[in-house]
């Protein structure tokens, strides 16, 4: 019984102190695991590697700091799964703050595709293989607007380019040419650019969600609206692992490195609920 | 006419929003069009600034008045100024006339981003992990039967989104997304219907005059 009231009286640092060391011990020594696939995952995966050569992918990168660790990992499998498959890719931001984290993970797989590449064909390219377009505020005015002209409604791109005189955006006119809008984000935009951009054009959309916002977004994905769904960093390992898997892809695959801290500090959140609630009951009954 | 006015401007844009949703005709469209495409984003512009212009002030204020932590409102002041001039005349990447770096140091915007707003903003939603642990481990109890049936669905959840779910029964993953798909989304969908007849009953209100809170005042 002593036992029992000294784990209810324990203090709040203690736990702070475990949690912070669970997570953090497997963040050092991170050994990939592997995850079963799940349907949500595999239909997007799937919704991007048949897109025709003729059109063109959206990735609206619209997660901020805050949600970086779980969603940064999910743009950069899809950015990875894009170019290994050439197909183009368009990518906006509908906020300012995301939008120097979209132009990081761009950086940083364009890079990984163009260090390996031999000939200017194997490279990626700006302008050529996915254009950066940028962020035009409100977000209603590109949701809508892409839907007529997109270099209308971006007429110069993030680096100040002109839309129109890149070779991708000389074939891209609008939602028309793109088969699929992948809008990865910790708030609720996928299911505006649902109610915007797929009610009156009729784009196919996928998500990408952190896991505590997942259950506002499970209707979207029953009715088909969403044609697929990334939840949280189990989501973005599950598409790694389908990359792997499918395509043959090994790089360093962030979200399944995470999934060991992630693992042990769900755990360490079951264990003290159960100890909390064995306290509760001891304590119940002695009353 | 200080209330008249914005009246007949949200009557008149309100129902100007809806119309092209109805009406393919061309002229319905193009209006639409030039609404969005010019109109929207002059106003948006302006309302930037003004957003911009109204913090500053509210911290000026702050400190002004020396109100309760004022003295945090002076770095977001010194923030602001430093980072727009970076902006302003720097570029982003360090493109402009100012200068944004010093041999081998660099502090144009992206670097700033990077460097400090991205490991503050993870570093204060990471806290968030520390409260939900002692806040799950005093408050969450199997106090009734609607509780207990909210601990077991979050153990089966928690369990079955992890690797280790797998490894404890095949199934397990399964019937977490069962409960995600089904008790989940009907509830979700229940919870959005009324939300979004709500919104369109406050959106119509609104446009149509009858709520007028939105034009302060403290009537």
């Amino acid at each position: 019984m002593r036992i029992i009231d000294t784990l209810l009286k324990v203090d709040r640092r203690i736990i702070y102190l475990i949690l912070a060391v669970v997570v953090i011990l497997p963040l050092l020594l991170p050994s990939p695991q592997k995850v079963r696939v799940m349907p949500p995952v595999e239909k997007l995966f799937w919704a991007v590697d048949t897109i025709h050569e003729e059109k063109v992918l959206i990735m609206d990168f619209d997660y901020e700091p805050q949600t970086q660790p779980e969603l940064e990992p999910m743009g950069l499998a899809i950015l990875r799964h894009a170019f290994k498959k050439r197909i183009k890719v368009l990518v906006l931001s509908l906020y300012v703050q995301p939008l120097g984290l979209a132009k990081s993970a761009q950086d940083r797989i364009t890079d990984e595709y163009n260090r390996e590449a031999k000939t200017n064909a194997d490279s990626i390219i700006y302008g050529r293989d996915y254009v950066f377009l940028g962020w035009q505020p409100p977000p209603l005015v590109p949701m809508l607007g892409m839907g007529e002209s997109i270099t209308e409604v971006y007429k110069s791109d993030y680096y100040g380019n002109k839309t129109d005189t890149l070779p991708l955006m000389k074939k891209i006119k609008n939602y028309n040419d793109a088969e699929l809008l992948i809008s990865l984000s910790g708030s609720s935009i996928p299911v505006s650019w649902v109610a915007y951009a797929q009610n009156r054009f009729g784009i196919r959309i996928g998500a990408g969600c952190t896991a505590v916002s997942a259950s506002d977004f499970y209707p979207y994905l029953q009715t088909g609206q969403f044609t697929g769904l990334i939840v949280g960093m189990k989501g973005a390992a599950e598409y790694e692992e389908m990359l792997e898997a499918k395509l043959n892809v090994h790089k360093k695959r962030k979200a399944s490195e995470s999934l060991p801290s992630i693992t042990y500090a769900h755990l360490v959140m079951i264990a003290f609920i159960i100890i909390g609630n064995i306290g509760y009951f001891v304590q119940r009954r002695r009353r | 006419m200080k209330r008249g006015l914005p009246l007949i401007f949200i009557f008149v844009f309100g129902i100007m929003a809806m119309l092209p949703f109805l009406i393919p005709h061309p002229y319905v469209q193009n209006t639409d069009q030039f609404l969005r495409n010019d109109f929207l984003r002059i106003i948006a512009a302006f309302a930037l600034v003004l957003g911009l212009g109204s913090l500053l002030r509210v911290h000026y204020d702050k400190i002004k008045r020396r109100r309760e932590n004022w003295e945090y409102s002076w770095v977001l002041i010194i923030a602001f100024v430093i980072s727009a001039f970076i902006g302003l005349f720097g570029g982003v990447e360090g493109a402009g006339p100012l200068p944004t770096r010093i041999g081998s140091f660099h502090f144009d915007i992206q670097t700033i981003y990077m460097n400090i707003e991205v490991p503050l903003g993870s570093t204060m939603f990471s806290l968030l992990a520390f409260l939900m642990a002692s806040a799950a481990y005093r408050a969450f109890r199997a106090r009734s039967a609607e509780a207990t049936l909210l601990l077991g669905a979050a153990f089966v959840v928690m369990l079955g989104i992890l690797p280790l779910g797998d490894r404890i029964s095949p199934h397990l993953p399964s019937f977490a997304q069962w409960i995600m798909n089904v008790p989940n989304v009907a509830g979700m969908r229940g919870i959005q219907f009324g939300v979004a007849l709500g919104g369109l009953a406050t959106a119509l209100k609104i446009i149509l005059g009858i709520e007028r809170s939105w034009l302060g005042g403290g009537e």
